[in-house]
């Protein structure tokens, strides 16, 4: 059996329990916060520097979803969708439970951005179909007047969430906890987006895990700034906090990455014990860390820098370590996770304070899909845990193709099973079956979910992702489909060939995943274009269309991209004679 | 930060941030090409903007770019609206 070195784990001691009561349903929980808590602020959302401060406590948020339920209710019926458009803000906090409590199923949504022409909406309005666009009157009636129109399709009804009156004779239903929540949609091609369903069960299981595996309790204040569409940003920057009766605090994604560092100093002023986002988040405070912004920040109160959504990579965590402990950010906060939309959110996690474990891996056994110590530094490959099995949850390395159980240290694909993994692809069997269905070769205990992500478990239990079998780019946390970048480049100028695309990421010098396009040229056309130009053109479009700088473009001869026999673009080995230089190239 | 810097000099600074962190070579950035033709997306768009604040020592609204969308436009508002201690929010 191979063997490959960790650094031990701790374990903190047992936390006190924060969660006297087993609750049904995600209603169950904000009727008990507003009866036992009804004065206490649950949400607080920081404005940039121009703007006002608003916050919720548990009984004002009660009663304002309340109203947007009642309104809900009287208008629609159980089941029905209502997509969510709101900038950041407690606005969409009050829609979703809204929602929640009318027995509609929320879809939030990103909004689309104002120079997109083909961005997801349409395409997820068409697929959940929604009753209602739930959204607040400003921002249609001031920033962005022509979201209407854009989302003008038969049969939804607009509705603000911040001014709603309903008649008072209308009921609100029981909700039970095989009632759906919500669609994430995080899946899927712009194309074919797919809206993972997530009933209320699922998020009772999986906001109860998250609460063991982190050692939350109602001190455990919370401070995000991840997109609350974005299901980290919904699940711990809001959800957590309420299932708990801790504070959330709120902050806007542009706040964020403008001003890291008023991050930071939130999580001083609220003595937040918890606050994280994907790998990039790290390395933005880093490199916006400035001493003279820094000064009389405490970070001692921060227990847990959960880091997800994205690879993390050991040198952020050493990086981010080294610049802020000098304000007491302690080592073993830094806390990597893996999870996905798929699972209702979080799949692995180490414990509180149990602090990040390394183990550094042979490359080249890595191509054999093994994971052995490296002995030489040149072969030497460094991947972080992503911590064990939540409780209740299952984890298995599975042989892809002969979709056998795999022994600790061989490389496989993850594959989940829990009560947290959701219900499937709304209206998608087929999908569903694929992806939530899967069997273990000679196993015949139940379903399981295939993530297709690769990684390998050590034998204790520790997961390690070491890439992926889904052709999915990751960009600063934000899944994007590289048939959806292929498309746009190829409407760009006849010149470049249909179907005849590869887009795929790289990692850059410091670890980041960087878009690169390898795209061929059509024989007849090529003397007619200037290549600078026409580089120019696609780099114009992959911004506008995907909010994606790419790292690079590379025009090809017609007929070099590697396809398969049946005419499939070969994305990895694109990828490959990329980084080996072996493209023919048109210069 | 230099005293009121001209429009060259602010222009000058776009092109060579720009060619760092879009890693393209200078003389490929033409101040007068669209953000978003030089491949700048939103997320590099809010750094140019907090670097620009912290060179100029001013603030700036994050639709700035939108409003001036090419290096040329916004060096031209930022020497008339924004450098020499005056507030550009």
């Amino acid at each position: 059996m191979p063997r490959v070195e960790t650094t031990p784990v701790e374990l903190s001691p047992a936390l006190e329990a924060a969660t006297p009561t087993q609750f049904a349903s995600l209603v169950d929980v904000l009727r008990y916060r507003a009866a036992e808590q009804s004065g206490n602020t649950g949400y607080i959302f920081l404005p940039d520097r121009s703007g006002e401060r608003t916050e919720l406590t548990y009984a004002g948020l009660y009663d304002r979803a309340q109203a947007v339920a009642l309104r809900l209710a009287e208008r629609g019926k159980r089941g029905d969708r209502a997509a969510l458009l709101f900038p950041p803000g407690l606005d969409f906090v009050v829609a979703f439970f809204g929602c929640l409590l009318a027995g509609i199923i929320a879809v939030p949504m990103m909004i689309p951005r104002r120079d997109s022409t083909r961005d997801v909406s349409a395409a997820i309005l068409a697929d959940c179909a929604p009753r209602f666009a739930v959204t607040c009157h400003d921002l249609i009636a001031g920033a962005r007047p022509d979201l209407a129109q854009r989302l003008s399709s038969a049969g939804v009804e607009w509705l603000f969430a911040d001014c709603t009156r309903a008649r008072p004779d209308t009921a609100l239903p029981a909700v039970e906890g095989t009632d759906i929540a919500f669609l994430q949609y995080t899946s899927g091609s712009t194309a074919a987006p797919k809206g993972v369903i997530v009933n209320h069960d699922n998020l009772m299981h999986n906001l109860e895990m998250i609460r063991i595996a982190f050692g939350n309790t109602q001190r455990s204040t919370n401070v995000s700034w991840v997109p609350h569409y974005h299901d980290m940003g919904l699940i711990l920057g809001i959800l957590q906090p309420l299932y708990l009766g801790a504070l959330g605090v709120l902050m806007a994604p542009v706040s964020f990455m403008q001003r890291p560092l008023s991050w930071l100093k939130a999580i001083h002023d609220y003595r937040a014990e918890i606050a994280g986002g994907p790998n990039f988040a790290f390395d933005l405070c880093v490199r916006r860390h400035r001493c003279e912004q820094m000064r009389g920040i405490d970070l001692s109160s921060w227990k847990l820098a959960y880091n997800g959504a994205e690879p993390v990579r050991a040198e952020t965590l050493e990086r981010f370590h080294s610049t802020f402990s000098a304000y007491g950010f302690a080592a073993n906060s830094a806390h990597p996770a893996y999870g996905m939309a798929e699972a209702t959110l979080l799949v692995s996690s180490g414990k509180r304070g149990g602090g990040p474990v390394t183990a550094t891996i042979s490359r080249e056994a890595l191509q054999q899909h093994r994971a052995v110590s490296a002995t030489r530094s040149e072969d030497a490959h460094r991947v972080v845990g992503c911590g064990r099995a939540l409780t209740g949850e299952r984890l298995a390395i599975v042989d892809p193709e002969s979709q056998r159980r795999l022994a600790p240290y061989f490389i496989g694909e993850v594959w989940v099973a829990g009560p947290n993994v959701a219900q499937g692809f709304w209206r998608n069997p087929e999908a569903t079956n694929t992806v939530f269905r899967a069997v273990i070769d000679g196993e015949e205990v139940g379903y399981w979910l295939r993530t297709g992500d690769l990684g390998f478990l050590d034998d204790g239990g520790e997961l390690y992702i070491t890439g992926r079998i889904k052709d999915l780019i990751i960009i600063r946390g934000i899944n994007h489909y590289p048939q959806d970048i292929e498309n746009t480049v190829q409407d760009c100028d006849p010149v470049l060939r249909r179907h005849c695309g590869a887009a795929f990421a790289v990692p850059d010098q410091n670890n980041e995943e960087q878009l690169v396009v390898v795209q061929e040229l059509e024989r007849v056309h090529r003397h007619r274009v200037a290549i600078p130009e026409l580089i120019a053109t696609i780099r114009e479009a992959i911004t506008r269309e995907h909010d994606i700088a790419p790292r690079e473009i590379v025009l090809i001869r017609t007929g070099t991209l590697p396809q398969t026999t049946s005419g499939k673009i070969q994305r990895h080995l694109a990828r490959h004679l990329f980084l080996t230089g072996s493209l023919a190239a048109v210069q | 930060m230099p005293e009121n810097p001209s429009e060259t000099e602010i222009s000058e600074w776009c092109v060579k941030y720009l060619a760092r962190t879009l890693d393209l070579p200078e003389a490929t950035i033409d101040p007068d090409a669209s953000f978003a033709r030089l491949g700048l997306d939103s997320a590099n768009s809010l750094y140019l903007i907090v670097e620009l604040e912290e060179w100029l020592g001013v603030e700036l609204t994050t639709e700035v770019i939108v409003e001036y969308p090419s290096i040329a436009e916004l060096a031209r508002y930022l020497v008339q609206h924004a450098a020499g201690g005056n507030n550009a929010r």
